[in-house]
């Protein structure tokens, strides 16, 4: 069982994110002051790993409660938590980079006739994962990490050869809603890893917004907007 | 939009058939929590035996933040419901005599579900619900379903936790939605009431995420969490509809009329590059 390491009240905004997730990531190196093992301020890189060692698997972590945690649990919990911000970013950086795509390709005439909404909704999704991107990498700066600037390496041999392929509208939009969600799948399957409360709070936020995003590209592609009736982890990238 | 005329137009067959495969993904999902009960159950037992409750600090931040709740949410929807109501609703305490926090939680939640269902069910008795727009009625039907499972989950989850189950409504939102229901005229005063209810459980499932000692409830709402902002946005996007006069726009699929729809349209559902919880309710409000 993990046991969120502080707590967040409700007065959380959308304008304290930015702040707060400095305030994550200073948090995390105080936390693991004194610790000798998993060094937080070692390099991670976009799929999440720190450098030079292997990613664990989270469905074996150490669960033990923060009450009886051991100098060497609460390392290996920041490290978790940032494993997940690098994890993110580099998922993040995936989704700016196919929707700048995107633009170009509408912009250059590629894709044909691009609606007005589908347009704006391409401006939007790229502008709010820019912003998730950012507050991500404030996280892993602020606790000494390294900013994640490459996509998901996993994902991007993936992405490019479906964008390849794509010629139209609805080609984008399929493309874009297997990105969102991809992402929001992870951020919820973060959820059973993650230690650090404004972590938690952080990814669950950018959860709603790409789960908001799929509903309406679902709705684009012709499809019911909520299909599910429990969101699923079956797409995550860990 | 005006000048647009109002075709009646729903493929009937595919919204229905679309349905039914979101129904069958659900049939699977529940196997698979079934399935994990029985551990569920060892995790509550455990947890009685340990006798968990939540500590004087975290009940103390609690209290607090509802008070800080109180002026917020008055201020966002007293416009239309009344500060008053709205101020009155929160002045309540709830008792929270299972004391645990996670339990808590998911007893609001039920609360939450539980009014959640009963709007719907009531809104789709009024006439120009029921024999408008084929797709708000699906919408309606479905979601209404969906919350009903939702409030099973969380239902169950509470049990397994050794919490006693919650069977009221939200005491916070139910007299604001009673005072609405007496009000609503027209699809678009529907549609904004349960936007605001379904803001209100996303909020209230984000704002509990980072207070849950047991990661299977964590989980479970953020599960839920993630389906409740896409009925958010799904609202959102049909009031955008509605209020632009173009009803006839708010049809599945769409298909080449999405040329048609509003460049708003592409954002008015994610309005903010991230989720808050200012409509969060607090854990104790809907406690047993």
């Amino acid at each position: 069982m993990n046991e969120p390491t502080t707590t967040l009240s409700p007065s959380f905004t959308r304008r304290r994110v930015l702040g707060g997730a400095a305030v994550i990531g200073a948090s995390l190196v105080a936390a693991a002051c004194g610790s000798d093992s998993n060094d937080v301020t070692s390099p991670v890189n976009s799929t999440g790993s720190t450098a030079g060692s292997q990613a664990p698997d989270p469905t074996s972590m150490d669960s033990t409660p923060q009450g009886t945690a051991t100098d060497t649990t609460v390392a290996g919990e920041e490290n978790i938590n940032l494993q997940v911000a690098a994890l993110a970013a580099g998922l993040e950086v995936l989704a700016v980079d196919t929707y700048q795509a995107a633009l170009d390709a509408a912009g250059a005439g590629s894709l044909g006739e691009v609606p007005p909404a589908v347009g704006e909704f391409v401006t939007t999704a790229l502008a709010q994962h820019q912003e998730h991107l950012d507050a991500w990498n404030t996280v892993l700066s602020g606790a000494g990490a390294a900013e994640v600037t490459e996509p998901n390496a996993t994902l991007k041999p993936t992405v490019d050869a479906a964008f390849a392929e794509v010629t139209d509208v609805v080609g984008a939009a399929e493309l874009a809603l297997m990105l969102e969600e991809i992402a929001a799948a992870t951020y919820l399957s973060a959820q059973n890893v993650l230690t650090d409360a404004d972590a938690i709070m952080l990814a669950g936020s950018i959860q709603i917004i790409d789960a908001q995003h799929a509903a309406i590209l679902y709705y684009v592609l012709g499809e019911y907007p909520v299909p599910d009736v429990f969101a699923k982890t079956d797409l995550a990238v860990s | 939009m005006s000048q647009l005329a109002r075709p009646d137009r729903i493929d009937e067959r595919a919204l229905g058939e679309l349905i039914e495969e979101s129904q069958d993904l659900h049939t699977d999902a529940m196997a698979v929590g079934r399935a994990t009960l029985p551990d569920l159950a060892d995790h509550a037992s455990d947890r009685r035996r340990a006798g968990y409750r939540a500590d004087s600090k975290t009940v103390a931040e609690f209290e607090r933040d509802r008070q800080q709740l109180i002026h917020r949410v008055a201020m966002a929807v007293g416009g239309v419901f009344g500060v008053g109501a709205v101020s009155y609703a929160f002045s309540s305490t709830a008792s929270a005599a299972d004391g645990d926090i996670d339990v808590m939680q998911l007893q609001t939640a039920v609360s939450l579900e539980l009014l959640a269902v009963a709007t719907y069910e009531a809104a789709l008795t009024l006439p120009f619900i029921k024999d408008g727009n084929p797709v708000i009625v699906k919408f309606a039907e479905t979601t209404m379903s969906q919350h009903d499972e939702h409030r099973q989950a969380f239902s169950a989850q509470t049990k397994v936790l050794g919490g006693t189950d919650q069977t009221a409504t939200n005491p916070k939102y139910t007299p604001i939605v009673e005072a609405a229901k007496a009000k609503l005229a027209a699809p678009i005063d529907v549609v904004k009431l349960a936007a605001t209810l379904e803001e209100a459980a996303t909020d209230t499932y984000l704002a509990d995420l980072s207070r849950y000692t047991d990661v299977t409830s964590r989980m479970l709402m953020a599960s839920v969490m993630g389906v409740e902002c896409q009925h958010l946005a799904t609202l959102l996007a049909v009031g955008a509809l509605l209020e632009g006069g173009a009803p006839e726009l708010i049809a599945i699929p769409i298909g080449a009329d999405i040329a048609k729809l509003p460049a708003a349209a592409g954002s008015v559902a994610f309005p903010d590059a991230f989720a808050d919880v200012s409509l969060a309710s607090p854990p104790e409000e809907g406690a047993v």
